[in-house]
């Protein structure tokens, strides 16, 4: 008997007969840092540019298109014959020399939209292009599946749609001490101690109560979990370095959250792009492999996966301003230790067989790689939370 | 008219009301003020910014707009959030204050956004416009607004080409309900409304070309129809004024609809598609008084928000905290999450709302402080206190609030009745046993410290 179950066993004995309850409490934290599987979402707000990120620099239609923005083969790094990274993902190509990255070409969904706010929300809600739908993808999987509104936490000040859902919404936090520290005060305490369930089953003034309670006991919580490690890794001195700091302080910390949700914004790259996008996808990589690292450290990585998307990619013809205007299907990272299908997932999009736009058409819907997500690694059921189903890929 | 029920009126078709205006009407009918009220809004104020800038690089050629199309966003992104300011002092101060609630209210039911801030501010005021008019003539104006045929692609939508988003949300969201129509029905309605566009100052253009002349089927009836025709045919059907009722009912009398009074709500609509007249009818109503229609909404952030500044006028030095506050509460005007809007009701609430609205008085009004101080002791060491919270946490909003208004709007109203006023509900058992071991210091204190109450969310 391996020592995973035993203590499940023993978990089962300890309800059966009266252990003292601290025995408990140690029970079902070792079982929970035993395979708790995380998902980390990162998100490229403005739609970045996927054609200058992952580079088919033996594709002449490339350099046709993009006579001066294409990026040199000279400058691009390696990935095989064909297709290659941008200059400063260096970080990501160790990433995939360790088979810790995969790749997913051509993705988005039918009949897209290239409205920023609109194709976001499709994302977000995971929805049909002409759908609407009030909860998002990782909100719904919260409703059903998530035991504390601190199950999903999203490294921001206020909450994505993602991250809300029908009846639970996730936890925005940026500081957990300003967090924490804005809860706790005496007042909101006294006010309901001593309140008897009686009066939390009343209408909306005892969801706000109950609300209330739960919020100060999540703040608590997770001010309380995290500060027991001391972050000490170095991360880039920017916005998303310091999101990705916070997330592998609570990730190390044991926390019981299954989705994190962080984000860099700017891709909007319609003017003078190779700058603005050089810049980014630096910030991007040198946090992820600094993240990555940490992870390591703490033997995290192994119970992390990693996602990256945009909201479209950007048109294949550069502009006149030195830039490109909003696309469609574009690329997905993966990235975690147990990938079964390491490095390029699937073929390049055709830079010939466009749309009327003179845009990609889609090879993989985004869905399928959130079905796959929930139903591989966080194990739930996909349906459930996509309202559809969806064909489960095979990267994890 | 009883206080309680002024009060209760005065929360759901407006942001509260003070006390020496309650003293006013106490002594008035139901009748004289609920007329009052619709006569009130008559007029229309347009809110309005300056827009000679924008308005100059819309009026020449398409090719000059194109060219300035990145000012143009920028301007309107600045200007967009201007108006949300001047909207939200508007709501505060309102000349037409029925009529500045129904604004807001539609707002959330014909939900649209848009980044040329010209077509934004028209539509907005077309929501004004129309507020208290007749639905028919509101659901023709919307769907020729600029605004909206290029928020739901009616601009697109072309004689071989149709794009059905708008066709849909007419129905789905701003008519019928989903479930009451058939996939046939958008498609037919769609080749209605082909050849919809608009010229760059924002106004309809019809393109004759690009519409679809053919013979439609729609809800069983065929013909040559227009988008007009579309929206006469929708109406026709019970269902229309139904769902307009039972969203004007969930707004702004109960989460959960009582089916009688909304059966009675819409045999009224359904006559004449009248909002002034479905709005006068629910006022009047004996059921709109109802024990348990009171004190039981909770209150949008706006209505939260605007609440305050009614109690204690608070100015923010930077516009920008006023945003960010929105943005925190989860309800930044002029900016919902998608078409179907804000869900409302407890989804206001979560985690973050929640700790950010029962902080917010404090932190906005009082340096973050509210009194603790005992029952029968000496309050001396609370302004130490409050000195040592303005240090450390009254610096994270810039705001100026006006106590002397407050202290003259309340000065006959007794400290121990200073709740009947700022809520709109009664106090818990365990909260009321805290507060009276508490000394009720001033009535400033006294204030806050019931703004801070779960309970000063309800409306």
């Amino acid at each position: 008997m391996d020592r995973r179950k035993f203590l499940k066993k023993s978990s089962l004995a300890s309800s059966l007969f009266f252990v003292p309850s601290f025995v408990k409490a140690f029970e079902q934290v070792t079982s929970m840092s035993l395979g708790y599987k995380r998902l980390v979402i990162i998100q490229l707000s403005g739609g970045n540019d996927g054609l200058n990120t992952v580079i088919p620099f033996r594709n002449d239609l490339y350099y046709k298109e993009r006579p001066t923005l294409a990026i040199p083969k000279s400058d691009i790094i390696k990935l095989n014959d064909d297709v290659g990274l941008h200059t400063n993902l260096a970080p990501l190509k160790r990433l995939y020399d360790d088979g810790h990255l995969s790749i997913i070409n051509n993705v988005g969904y039918p009949n897209p939209v290239r409205s920023h706010f609109r194709s976001m929300d499709i994302w977000q809600t995971a929805t049909d292009s002409d759908k609407y739908l009030q909860s998002g993808w990782l909100g719904r999987y919260l409703d059903n599946y998530g035991k504390h509104p601190y199950s999903a936490i999203e490294i921001d000040e206020s909450l994505s749609l993602a991250m809300k859902g029908e009846t639970t919404n996730a936890i925005a936090t940026q500081n957990p001490k300003v967090f924490y520290n804005l809860s706790k005060d005496p007042y909101f305490k006294n006010i309901y101690n001593h309140l008897d369930d009686a009066h939390l089953s009343e209408h909306n003034l005892g969801y706000l109560y109950k609300s209330m309670i739960a919020a100060e006991s999540s703040a608590k919580y997770i001010y309380e979990t995290s500060k027991t490690v001391s972050p000490h890794k170095e991360y880039p001195n920017n916005a998303f370095g310091k999101q990705l700091k916070i997330t592998a302080q609570f990730i190390n910390s044991g926390m019981g959250t299954k989705v994190f949700y962080g984000s860099l914004s700017g891709f909007d790259t319609h003017v003078n792009q190779l700058n603005t996008q050089k810049r980014l996808l630096k910030n991007y990589a040198d946090g992820i492999a600094t993240f990555v690292q940490d992870l390591k450290e703490n033997n995290t990585f192994k119970d992390t996966l990693i996602l990256t998307f945009s909201e479209f990619g950007r048109r294949v013809k550069q502009n006149a301003s030195l830039g490109t205007d909003h696309g469609t299907a574009n690329n997905v990272f993966i990235i975690g230790e147990h990938l079964k299908k390491q490095g390029l997932y699937n073929n390049m999009a055709s830079l010939s067989d466009l749309d009327d736009n003179g845009d990609l058409k889609f090879e993989i819907d985004f869905r399928t790689i959130y079905a796959t997500v929930l139903n591989k690694w966080l194990e739930v059921n996909d349906e459930k939370i996509l309202n559809r189903s969806f064909k489960q890929l095979d990267f994890i | 008219m009883k206080t309680k029920h002024i009060q209760h009126l005065y929360w759901r078709i407006g942001f509260g009301i003070s006390p020496p205006e309650l003293k006013k009407l106490s002594k008035q009918s139901k009748k004289v003020i609920v007329d009052n009220l619709l006569n009130d809004s008559k007029k229309v104020t347009p809110l309005k910014l300056d827009t000679s800038e924008l308005d100059d690089l819309l009026s020449g050629s398409y090719e000059k707009t194109k060219e300035n199309i990145r000012k143009v966003r920028t301007m309107s992104r600045q200007k967009t959030k201007e108006l949300n300011v001047a909207w939200v002092e508007r709501l505060t101060n309102p000349k037409e204050l029925l009529r500045e609630k129904m604004t807001l209210f539609w707002a959330n039911h014909f939900v649209c956004k848009d980044n040329n801030y010209v077509y934004s501010q028209q539509f907005h005021n077309t929501l004004r416009t129309h507020a208290l008019g007749n639905f028919r003539d509101f659901v023709i104006a919307i769907s020729k607004e600029a605004a909206m045929t290029k928020y739901l692609n009616t601009k697109q939508n072309r004689k071989r080409k149709p794009n059905e988003n708008f066709a849909r949300e007419l129905m789905e969201l701003f008519t019928l309900g989903v479930g009451n129509y058939t996939e046939n029905d958008i498609k037919e309605s769609a080749r209605a409304f082909t050849g919809y566009s608009h010229n760059l100052q924002g106004r309809f253009v019809f393109r004759k070309r690009q519409h679809d002349e053919g013979i439609k089927t729609f809800f069983g009836q065929s013909g040559n129809f227009n988008g007009d025709d579309i929206i006469n045919i929708i109406l026709k059907n019970r269902q229309c004024a139904r769902f307009i009722c039972e969203k004007i009912y969930r707004y702004f009398v109960n989460d959960i609809i009582d089916k009688n009074h909304v059966n009675d709500m819409t045999d009224v609509f359904y006559a004449d598609y009248d909002i002034a007249n479905i709005i006068r009818y629910m006022m009047f109503s004996s059921w709109f008084y109802d024990e348990k229609n009171m004190g039981n909404k909770i209150k949008s952030p706006i209505e939260f928000l605007v609440g305050i500044k009614n109690v204690v006028p608070v100015n923010f030095k930077k516009q920008k905290q006023l945003l960010y506050i929105q943005k925190l509460l989860g309800q930044t005007l002029l900016n919902p999450p998608n078409v179907a809007g804000w869900k409302g009701g407890r989804n206001w609430i979560d985690s973050n709302t929640i700790i950010m609205r029962l902080k917010l008085p404090s932190l906005i009004l009082n340096n973050a402080y509210i009194s603790k101080v005992k029952e029968g002791t000496s309050s001396s060491a609370m302004e130490t206190k409050k000195q040592f919270f303005k240090k450390h946490y009254g610096k994270h909003f810039k705001t100026e609030s006006d106590w002397n208004y407050f202290n003259n709007a309340f000065k006959n109203v007794d400290i121990n009745d200073l709740k009947d006023h700022i809520l709109a509900c009664s106090i818990n058992k365990t909260a009321n046993e805290y507060l009276k071991s508490l000394s009720k210091v001033s009535k400033q204190e006294h204030c806050v410290q019931l703004m801070s109450l779960p309970e000063y969310q309800m409306c």
